[in-house]
């Protein structure tokens, strides 16, 4: 099962014959993801990477219906590639590109509302069900198959998480990074209500940092809902406050967004919380 | 980019937003200078009044006193080069209106408040009550309804009026490519609403489609500021802190995650660096430049590195390149892994660098060489 791709997962990748389209679609196929397709106009009827590339998506749902895209469109044109995977009745897309114009994020996440799609990003390192399907930039080997559902805003964070549990032979079922922001189209909790309702998934891991409230929604789900065992990382707790790092989200102002009230409304919600990678380990271990 | 005050009221102007009759002057130039009226700072940080920077003058010698303190004055390390000064408007009520995103649900947003002129955010933590928060869809725009929701929330008579204008504003924040279009106050007159303020942010990821707006307005502000801003190319964060184990990264989490294991093992952080996940051996360079340039104290350096994207024969590349052209002491700590990572040991080990693998071995060695240990 895992959540959102699987051994069932088929990925058209827009954006193929690009530099960053071209080196992931190739890390992509190494890793065993079934990569039907990719589309660049103009390029219709060449192959890149060995895979066939299509004019548009339309040519491509026909001839190798994939059922889940991954996107290296660059920024001004992401928004126009987007609306033509949507159109074409695919329902996962993943942006991987940082820098497209706000309000073409806004009206790609606009469309997908209601329709069933799911957005994932953008500036997002993607996703990885590990031994099935990799939809995103995580190097390879530092995940292994298993029961543990990792969500992380920070791809990178999400990768260290991913060797550390790897590291001590705890597999994982998909480990998601969201973005770095500032709009993002899937968040925390919709991660966490998969994760809960994935029978693959046995131990959810949040990871998040200082910054906006997404943990904090995510925390009143867990609360109503989540019977499976939550383990939550905050990072940026020794962070000072009013300095922006690095995410357009990651700065604590007055007493909001603070790692102290992340960790406080996860805990109240019943998740148990870590302060490194390697007690996320102790605690994973501890809690199967 | 950050407009001016009156850089964003010619957009309202030709958004058909009304707004004051008014004229911008300089030092060098105080011929437009009139009164009765408010000489108001071009600034692009706020609270201009608190620092009486927006002064009511009633004659031309009180604008020309005021103009000239203004133009002496320096707002949060921004000098004041030029001042807005406007008709007065006879007030009958403030009102704040915006139009700007909410991130986290990924929707315009319209936020209103009837506590106009005042700190918007003090309003928010204080009196919630007082601010009405509408989403929008971004496609549909601000229906019917929702505008007389705000209209009815802020209690003002006139519903057409208030409708056209919010349509405006919502058509100025689309077609510019906006992120932020704020009026407050926005004033009934009684001939009318009047934006007495604006603060317009454009999005710089919509520069390549919105090249005119962008060298319309960096022409302005280098007229004032004597110098011209390019838009940033860099996507490295430097945020400068006070200890001495400097810090780089290729990603917010695992540079706010380093940061905090730093401080758990008894060490404190020079900085916090980060490159962003899609980089290159130039920016590994620059950013083992600005850490040594900003921070030549710091008494060991810590660089992590975790590839997704990033190539670590790249990253290894802009550090060994970084190292042969500024020799240093200083102790290095890397820890690399991830893409590309076999290539990028060997191009560590071919220069004599040491690489780690596991990040905790890497702080704790980090911090215990600063501590000369």
């Amino acid at each position: 099962m895992a959540i959102l791709v699987n051994r069932e997962t088929r990925v058209l990748v827009q954006g193929i014959t690009g530099k960053s389209g071209l080196l992931q679609t190739k890390s992509l196929v190494d890793f065993g993801t079934t990569v039907v397709g990719g589309v660049t106009p103009g390029k219709g009827g060449t192959e890149s990477a060995g895979v066939p590339v299509f004019n548009s998506v339309a040519e491509a749902v026909e001839a190798v219906a994939p059922n889940a895209a991954i996107s290296f469109v660059p920024p001004l044109f992401a928004r126009d590639a987007a609306m033509e995977a949507m159109e074409s009745g695919i329902k996962l897309l993943v942006l991987t590109m940082e820098g497209i114009p706000k309000h073409d994020v806004l009206d790609v996440l606009a469309y997908a509302k209601g329709r069933g799609i799911r957005v994932l990003g953008p500036g997002t390192a993607g996703i990885i069900s590990p031994g099935k399907c990799k939809l995103g930039a995580h190097p390879s080997r530092m995940f292994i198959e298993g029961h543990v559902g990792v969500v992380s805003k920070s791809g990178a964070l999400s990768y260290e998480v991913g060797k550390t549990l790897t590291d001590a032979g705890i597999g994982q079922s998909t480990v998601v990074a969201l973005g770095g922001g500032p709009i993002w189209g899937m968040t925390h909790r919709d991660a966490v209500e998969l994760f809960n309702d994935d029978p693959e998934t046995e131990i959810i891991v949040l990871l998040g940092e200082i910054g906006g409230s997404t943990e904090i929604a995510a925390a009143e789900y867990i609360a109503d809902h989540v019977r499976k065992p939550v383990v939550s990382l905050i990072v940026g707790r020794s962070a000072p406050e009013g300095k922006s790092l690095g995410h357009a989200g990651a700065i604590i102002r007055g007493n909001k967004g603070t790692a102290d009230s992340k960790t406080a409304a996860l805990r109240e919600a019943g998740a148990h919380i870590a302060s490194s990678p390697a007690e996320i380990v102790q605690l994973v271990r501890k809690l199967r | 980019m950050k407009l001016y005050e009156f850089q964003g009221k010619a957009l309202f102007r030709e958004a058909g937003i009304p707004v004051p009759k008014g004229t911008v002057c300089t030092a060098g130039d105080t011929g437009g200078l009139f009164a009765p009226s408010v000489v108001k700072a071009q600034v692009l940080s706020g609270g201009r009044g608190k620092a009486g920077a927006v002064q009511i003058v009633e004659t031309r010698d009180e604008a020309s006193r005021a103009a000239e303190a203004i133009l002496s004055m320096t707002l949060r390390d921004e000098p004041v080069r030029a001042v807005l000064v406007e008709e007065k408007a006879k007030i009958l009520k403030e009102y704040y209106l915006a139009v700007t995103f909410d991130g986290e649900a990924g929707t315009p947003l319209f936020i209103a408040s009837a506590s106009g002129g005042m700190d918007i955010e003090s309003v928010a933590d204080q009196t919630p009550e007082r601010i009405l928060k509408v989403p929008v869809d971004a496609l549909w725009g601000p229906t019917d309804y929702k505008i007389r929701a705000m209209c009815d929330f802020l209690g003002y008579g006139d519903r057409r009026e208030f409708a056209s204008l919010v349509r405006a504003l919502w058509r100025l924040f689309r077609e510019k490519d906006a992120v932020l279009v704020e009026i407050n106050p926005l004033v009934a007159t009684e001939s009318g609403l009047v934006a007495l303020d604006s603060k317009i942010e454009i999005d710089s990821d919509a520069e390549g489609r919105q090249k005119a707006l962008f060298d319309r307005f960096r022409d302005e502000q280098a007229r004032i500021t004597g110098r011209r801003d390019e838009g940033g190319q860099d996507t490295i964060t430097y945020v400068p802190l006070d200890g001495d184990v400097g810090l780089i990264s290729d990603g917010a989490g695992t540079g706010m995650l380093s940061l905090d294991l730093i401080r758990d093992f008894g060490g404190s952080a020079a900085d916090f660096c980060e490159m962003g996940g899609l980089t290159s051996p130039e920016v590994m360079y620059s950013a083992m430049d600005q850490v040594f340039t900003k921070a030549p104290g710091i008494k060991s350096l810590l660089v992590v590195l975790i590839g997704g994207f990033n190539r670590m024969d790249e990253m290894a590349e802009g550090i060994v390149r970084y190292l042969e052209e500024h020799p240093t002491s200083v102790p290095l700590v890397v820890r690399l892994c991830g893409t590309m990572e076999e290539e990028g040991k060997t191009i560590m080990r071919r220069a004599g660098l040491a690489v780690y693998d596991d990040l905790r071995t890497a702080v704790s060695d980090a911090v215990r060489f600063a501590k000369g240990a």
